[in-house]
């Protein structure tokens, strides 16, 4: 249903987007695909999983996976806690949790004036990435969850391979 | 014209639901009775539940206004009411006529439930049915309802020209039966006065504070009632797994006859109880399981005889509890699976190499018939064997956290096993850490911790090829450490820390697992990880623990399994790490004893401690329990231990030491708070059941073998063996057990 929503505001609704800060980095998400946002979690971590799963945290009694956007993009990773976006698909079979730098406030946008992904782009952005906004601050890049969610990422193949240090530079949250 | 009566439709739901799950529990009553009926054509009480059956299904449907279901019901009722009366002898024509007539009414059931109607289509007819009861109504009762001799019905056993013959039977349909369940009153009644128990705790809580006296009282209170209740909610939700068992032979005997098979079904242990949604879990790989038995296992009679059987095979369901665990196993008389041709298959399918095929064990050769797509493979170019779904039976036992495995000897037959938790929710399991993280090790699993202090680390730890192993009593323990294991990044070395040991074994597999440390044991409650962690394979599950952090929950046979871990009948044939003998495969762990100190009366208490052992295997848990916990009933201490009163042994009289003066039960409490007993929790069997016991002991010492001493009654009168050179006497509570754990010790060590 949500993602029918989705559609339906590309045909030039005004969009209001929730603005998610990685690196120097500014992001939004449809603010109606969010299910929830959790403060500073600290995942746990998962031995073995892929370089792009974060861990695992509690969530209302059950256990959410969390992908850590910044190994997605291969930047150095954050020691400590993070805040965590939950999202939900269509049946509830495939809640997962984004881990973002900082959550900022909501922009509204005109969805007309979204920017498709540059040819320039690397593979894994322009997978990761649903087009861009131009704001007075620079660009936002629009994200799709259903891109980021476990099975599409380990799926899509092009993140099998990641590999970072784990052992990153501690930034303190902005 | 008067107006028929309706009640409110609100009130019809409820009552069509009430009706749909009775009728679907009468039928299930029904299949079992005509699948019986057939062989003993002559018990009316078999005739008369029948009759019941539908009789109760044609009073309600009227009431419902259910007119199809009323008229094949009535017809049905006609033809058993003539049997029942003794005017016709049942037949097999008969008994076939009523399992269609079964099966009738079940999907008139399955289309009300599904879509609020009986079905007006024309597939819909019944017709032809209630003709043919009528017509049996008429015949006389000639020819016995038992199958007819091998030699005069050759032509049942031409080979099945379709494939689909051998349909299977629904059994997955009974939806609405499977969404509830029956729950005696009085447990119900029981479940609320602890609800209420745990209301009344927690405002006595929410009234006090920290520091209040009662405080540590009140918090044992919530401990017990909270474990009480837990206790009795899993009781309600255990199903005995008979339930699932009396579909079974309905199944077996259209199978039979659909495949020119004479198959007989026995069932061992239907009593045993397992969680409701486990048994809804298991449904479908027990039923791909048995009807593989009876399809593919089981030969036609000719080769039967041929190879000096009995023309009719047998397929035994068998189901037992074994540490935490429920074994539900499907066990044939057939022909066996030639595991030459599984590899030959598999080497056809890609799925295995020559020369991995020639270093596969029988074992490792045989666990290829779980993988997907190569069962059907099999079936087409007719290899004996396990037919299509065994890949189906293994993802979905999987699915609840448990395991599959095949046995089989060609000739003799073939056993399907799968081991299942007894529930999904909530485990005991010791927490342990690696590279500074925790993670939940099942307690069934384990079977022993063993510490090794740093200094005796490079003695204690002994290198084969790239292997290390830990000399443990009878053989060599292979190591394995977790962080390695898991990629986690260590800051020490190996070499300079203590070792603890954890000893598990899963699924054949027995191995050291080398921790960091140990923490507290704990019942997690078991949450399960997403698909994309699952495929890791290592882990079961997460559980939050006491302190609010997550542990993930090791899946013990899957971590041996990835460091190279064979199962012990395997291990046992690689030169030079033998564990144990090879004609007495389970000696380690029958021969393990707890080792503990008591003291008994003397002029000097400290001189008179006492070294003494009991079967490992009759420990169920070591508790350290607050002395303020331990009551008194007629003069003997008693515990009260999740939701079970249980009888404590103070033989070394550790208690009476310490507790030298009973008083008020408020001065008792008040006297000893803050001091602990040491207590085992044992299972003694008993005539009809095993009891659990308490056995106060002032400390556990060890975990060890030892040699058993010859009888002398002249220096004592209870059984002695020398433990670690110390003389150690032999507890005779368990001693005395006829067949009981510790005589198979005694014989073993003797």
């Amino acid at each position: 249903m949500k993602e029918a929503l989705h559609s339906r505001t590309d045909a030039g609704e005004p969009l209001t987007l929730c603005s998610l800060r990685v690196g120097d980095g500014l992001y939004g998400i449809d603010t109606r695909l969010i299910r929830e946002v959790l403060g500073t979690v600290t995942p746990r971590h998962v031995p073995l999983a892929p370089m792009y799963i974060a861990g695992v945290v509690p969530y209302h009694g059950e256990v959410l996976t969390t992908v850590c956007f910044r190994a997605l993009l291969g930047l150095q990773l954050r020691v400590g806690a993070n805040c965590v976006v939950v999202f939900d698909d269509e049946r509830n079979e495939q809640r997962f949790g984004l881990i973002v730098d900082g959550v900022g406030g909501v922009i509204a946008v005109q969805s007309t004036a979204l920017e498709a992904n540059s040819s320039g782009l690397d593979p894994r952005s322009m997978e990761l990435f649903d087009g861009s906004y131009k704001l007075p601050s620079g660009l936002l890049v629009r994200l799709d969850p259903r891109k980021l969610r476990p099975s599409h990422l380990a799926g899509c193949g092009l993140f099998a391979t990641l590999r970072q240090e784990r052992q990153g530079v501690q930034e303190c949250g902005r | 014209m008067v107006e028929r009566w309706r009640p409110d439709k609100g009130k019809v739901e409820d009552l069509t639901k009430e009706f749909l799950a009775e009728s679907q529990e009468g039928l299930e009553r029904m299949e079992l009775c005509l699948t019986e009926l057939e062989k003993r054509p002559d018990d009316a009480e078999l005739v008369a539940e029948v009759y019941r059956a539908v009789h109760t299904i044609k009073g309600t449907t009227g009431f419902l206004g259910f007119g199809r279901l009323e008229r094949l019901s009535h017809a049905g009722e006609s033809l058993l009411g003539a049997l029942r009366d003794g005017k016709l002898a049942v037949t097999a024509r008969q008994v076939d006529g009523l399992l269609q007539l079964m099966d009738g009414l079940r999907s008139i059931l399955l289309l009300i439930e599904s879509r609020g109607t009986e079905g007006q289509r024309s597939t819909d007819d019944d017709r032809a049915l209630i003709e043919l009861l009528a017509e049996l109504k008429l015949e006389v009762g000639e020819t016995s309802a038992s199958p007819p001799p091998a030699t005069q019905n050759q032509d049942a056993y031409q080979p099945v020209s379709s494939p689909d013959a051998c349909v299977p039977v629904p059994l997955t349909a009974l939806s609405m039966q499977d969404k509830t369940l029956r729950i005696n009153v009085e447990v119900l009644n029981r479940l609320m006065n602890l609800v209420g128990d745990l209301v009344l705790t927690r405002n006595q809580i929410l009234r006090c504070t920290p520091d209040a006296q009662n405080f540590p009282a009140l918090a044992r209170r919530l401990d017990s009632v909270t474990a009480e209740l837990r206790e009795s909610v899993m009781r309600a939700r255990m199903q005995p797994v008979g339930h699932l068992f009396r579909k079974f032979p309905r199944m077996v005997r259209d199978l039979a006859k659909t495949c020119g098979r004479q198959i007989r079904i026995e069932f061992e242990g239907q009593e045993t109880g397992l969680d409701k949604s486990l048994l809804e879990a298991v449904r479908d790989p027990l039923t791909h399981a048995v009807r593989n038995a009876a399809d593919h296992g089981i030969e036609p009679p000719e080769e039967r005889v041929k190879a000096g059987k009995p023309v009719e095979g047998l397929v035994r369901l068998r189901a037992l509890h074994q540490s935490g665990s429920v074994i539900i196993e499907v066990i044939d008389d057939g022909a066996g699976i030639s595991t030459s041709r599984v590899l030959a298959k598999a080497m056809e399918l890609d799925l295995v190499t020559p020369e991995q095929a020639a270093s596969m064990s029988q074992r490792e050769a045989l666990q290829l018939i779980f993988v997907a797509g190569f069962s059907t493979a099999i079936q087409v170019t007719n290899i004996s064997g396990r037919g299509m779904g065994m890949d189906v039976v293994r993802s979905n036992v999987e699915k609840v956290g448990g395991s599959v495995e095949v046995e089989s000897r060609v000739g003799v037959g073939t056993t399907v096993r799968m081991r299942v938790p007894l529930t999904l929710a909530i485990i005991p399991a010791l927490v342990v850490e690696s590279g500074g993280e925790c993670f939940a090790l099942p307690q069934n699993a384990l079977v022993e911790l063993v510490y090794v202090p740093r200094r005796d680390v490079e003695q204690a730890v002994e290198r084969m090829g790239t292997t290390k192993f830990y000399r443990l009593r009878e053989g060599l323990l292979p190591l394995v450490w977790l962080d390695r294991l898991l990629g986690i990044e260590q800051n020490q070395s190996a070499e300079q820390q203590d070792l603890y040991i954890a000893v598990v074994e899963s699924e054949g597999r027995r191995f050291g697992l080398v921790v960091d440390g140990l923490k507290a044991p704990e019942e997690i409650v078991v949450k399960p990880l997403s698909a994309e962690l699952r495929e890791i394979g290592v882990f079961s599950g997460a559980a939050v623990l006491g302190d609010g952090t997550l542990a993930l929950i090791l899946d013990v046979a899957a971590t041996g399994a990835r460091a190279g871990m064979r199962p012990a009948e395997e291990a046992g044939n690689i030169a030079g790490v033998q564990l144990a003998p090879p004609d007495t495969p389970r000696i380690e762990l029958e021969s393990s004893m707890v080792i503990y100190e008591t003291g008994k009366h003397g002029p000097v208490k400290d001189r008179n401690l006492e070294q003494r052992a009991m079967p490992l295997s009759a420990v169920e848990r070591i508790e350290s329990v607050p002395l303020s916990a331990i009551e008194y009933a007629g003069g003997r201490p008693v515990l009260q231990y999740r939701g079970e009163l249980i009888p404590l042994e103070d033989e070394g009289e550790v208690l009476s030491e310490r507790i030298p003066h009973v008083g008020t039960a408020t001065d008792h409490v008040a006297n000893h708070d803050g001091e602990t007993a040491t207590v085992l929790i044992c299972l003694r069997p008993e005539a009809q059941r095993t009891r659990r016991v308490g056995l106060v002991v002032r400390s556990v010492l060890d975990v060890s073998a030892g040699t058993l001493l010859a009888a002398n009654a002249t220096v004592c009168d209870e059984q002695l063996a020398l433990v670690k050179e110390r003389v150690t006497t032999l507890h005779r509570g368990f001693a005395q057990q006829a067949d009981g754990p510790l005589n198979a010790v005694l014989r073993e060590v003797a």
